[in-house]
């Protein structure tokens, strides 16, 4: 089998981290690198809980950190949902760190060149460290297959009205990868919000026990807690869309479009203003907004990865 | 007994569905039309003020009707003579105005009706909102003289004159968050539903087989109306500013929701949108009631219906 090569960037995170457990163990995917950037916790803490999770799975992916903050706005997280370590609360073994000198950018760059334009950038935090990507290496277009975001919404936000975390935390670094030329897809809110366990799925998914297992039952409690308090039929593993996207397209059903991102009124800061709707159409149809998805078959597709531990 | 009539004022830019929106209110035997003003939007307002004239004399509506401020509160005027054509209301012949406008303006007629009427006003906007905002501004004192307002205008999901944003409240972003920060009681008819709320050429050839010379006009101007529609790959017109009334006549063909809904009046792409926290994530009490979905065909027998009122005042 032809694996596929994908370099997940995140900023783990509770979803995050089932993207990166699903990832492992995904036959057809070659996982390169992973790189950790400020979101959901600050980036010691999302870069300590890759390191986590590799250890967890008993893998040792290179990790890189990236940016500790957004280009311009301070930080915003998210421990309502994560908790304030990140990941629920799931205490996991910290493993010694590796210390890799080199930023997340320069290292993505480098694996893009090495991939002759076949990696597939898979990002799933706020886009500071792509941004960054972006502007330091002008050639990157052309050796990135395309980057499949988690982020944004067609319809809505989860952060304010209409703007969704990720684009909310760097409005500027996501309107900067949308303008970047390389093709996105963005699964939004639009797709993530269904794709959801409910809790008793999430206890299906665990039973058979084990660490790996235990942990991602343990790690969703706090979300569970907050998701069915607002009337949510359960947890979204927002960030796996992102990741299953590249491996198994026809999960997923989109539309192609335009999408940029508002940057210069407080109202709809980090809205993925996207003319998929609209009579009025932008001049470049720069992504692919990710809308539905077969629900029963990504939780089964998650459930048998985690069984594979 | 006779029922008791909701007074109304309409308020709108004439316009194709403005003209059916208030064919559709002078056939409702629960409305009372105080007054009808003109704003500009899809056209000038000596367009849109000539096509109000017009259209009042084709339906015999004999109200006063006033023309409107020909600006927006702050920016710049924007017209729509792709959907409406260069008048504003191409497509068949209009009898002439049967009399002259208001010699006061919109601005001040609305007051005087608010003032005197005995009881609260709902107001009908179905062009930019530049004339109730003017009002509310000069007259907050009449704020608890206006009942409601049924307004066609934003989306909360998405936009048609750009991606984020719907025409009426694009022309005048100021005007309506101005409204929407008001206080008073609104129903949004907004593209969330009226693009949802189609009349298919089969319906067209419904409301002509009425047979009466309102509903020849309304099937012309349906068809004109559609040819715009149709070069865009929609299945039928969507007749936006007739939901406003529906809203008021027959509100059970709707689905609504109550939410917050403000208005974006800065930003690079998002001016002119109206943003709805139909997830609760604001923490602010709901300001409208946002119509998201329509019985289409309840909605186009509604149209058929108002046709054939002008039938029975024909014979």
């Amino acid at each position: 089998m032809k694996k596929i090569p994908v370099w997940i960037d995140c900023d783990t995170g509770v979803d995050d981290a089932a993207a990166l457990l699903c990832a492992h163990k995904l036959p057809q995917a070659e996982l390169v690198g992973i790189s950790a950037v400020a979101g959901n916790v600050e980036l010691e803490k999302t870069y300590a809980n890759c390191h986590r999770l590799t250890a967890l799975m008993g893998a040792d992916y290179p990790i890189y950190k990236g940016a500790d903050k957004p280009w311009f706005r301070p930080l915003t997280i998210a421990t309502y949902i994560h908790g304030e370590d990140g990941l629920g609360g799931a205490e996991l073994p910290l493993p010694p760190l590796q210390n890799r000198p080199e930023p997340a950018w320069d290292a993505l760059y480098a694996a893009a060149r090495k991939y002759e334009g076949e990696l597939e950038l898979v990002a799933v935090g706020p886009l500071t460290n792509i941004a960054n990507a972006v502007v330091k290496y002008p050639d990157l277009p052309q050796y990135l297959k395309r980057i499949v975001i988690m982020g944004g919404a067609a319809i809505g936000g989860n952060c304010t009205p209409c703007a969704e975390f990720n684009i909310y935390v760097d409005p500027h670094a996501a309107q900067c990868v949308f303008k970047s030329g390389i093709p996105v897809v963005m699964c939004g809110l639009d797709v993530t919000m269904k794709a959801y366990f409910t809790d008793g799925e999430i206890d299906a998914a665990a039973a058979a026990g084990g660490d790996v297992r235990r942990f991602f039952r343990e790690s969703t409690r706090r979300a569970m807690q907050f998701c069915t308090g607002l009337g949510l039929p359960g947890v979204s593993f927002h960030d796996v869309c992102a990741l299953f996207y590249v491996f198994f397209p026809d999960m997923f059903s989109g539309d192609e479009g335009g999408v940029y991102v508002e940057t210069q009124s407080s109202l709809t800061l980090g809205k993925t203003v996207t003319d998929i709707y609209s009579d009025h159409q932008f001049e470049h149809h720069n992504a692919y907004v990710v809308l539905d998805l077969d629900r029963e078959r990504f939780v089964k597709t998650i459930t048998e990865l985690l069984a594979e531990y | 007994m006779e029922q008791k009539k909701i007074p109304v004022i309409l308020d709108g830019d004439p316009g194709h569905d403005d003209a059916i929106a208030w064919v559709l209110a002078k056939a409702s035997p629960m409305l009372d039309i105080l007054a009808v003003t003109s704003v500009c939007g899809n056209q000038t307002i000596q367009k849109t003020t000539y096509n109000a004239q017009r259209i009042c004399a084709l339906i015999g509506l004999e109200t006063q009707v006033a023309m409107g401020r020909a600006l927006p509160l702050v920016g710049d005027p924007i017209i729509a003579p792709t959907v409406h054509g260069e008048s504003g209301l191409d497509g068949p012949a209009l009898p002439e105005p049967a009399f002259p406008p208001h010699s006061k303006s919109a601005i001040e007629v609305m007051a005087e009706i608010l003032e005197r009427h005995p009881e609260p006003v709902t107001l009908v906007p179905t062009g930019p909102l530049t004339n109730v905002a003017a009002l509310l501004l000069a007259h907050p004192e009449l704020k608890s003289k206006i009942a409601r307002i049924s307004l066609m205008g934003g989306g909360v999901q998405f936009g048609n004159w750009t991606p984020a944003a719907e025409f009426n409240i694009l022309v005048d972003p100021e005007a309506a968050d101005v409204v929407f920060s008001s206080g008073i009681p609104i129903i949004m008819a907004g593209l969330d539903v009226t693009e949802k709320a189609l009349i298919f050429p089969e319906d067209f050839q419904r409301i002509r087989a009425v047979g009466n010379k309102v509903s020849q006009v309304v099937a012309d101007w349906l068809e004109f109306f559609y040819g715009f529609h149709r070069k865009m790959g929609y299945p039928g017109a969507p007749v936006h500013d007739a939901v406003a009334v529906a809203a008021l006549v027959r509100p059970e063909i709707l689905t609504m929701q109550e939410m917050y809904v403000a208005v974006e009046t800065q930003g690079e792409y998002c001016r002119g949108a109206t943003i709805g926290d139909f997830r609760g994530i604001a923490g602010k009490a709901p300001n409208a009631k946002v119509i998201l979905d329509i019985d289409r065909q309840a909605f186009a027998d509604l149209l058929v219906e108002a046709a054939a009122y002008y039938q029975e005042k024909e014979a």
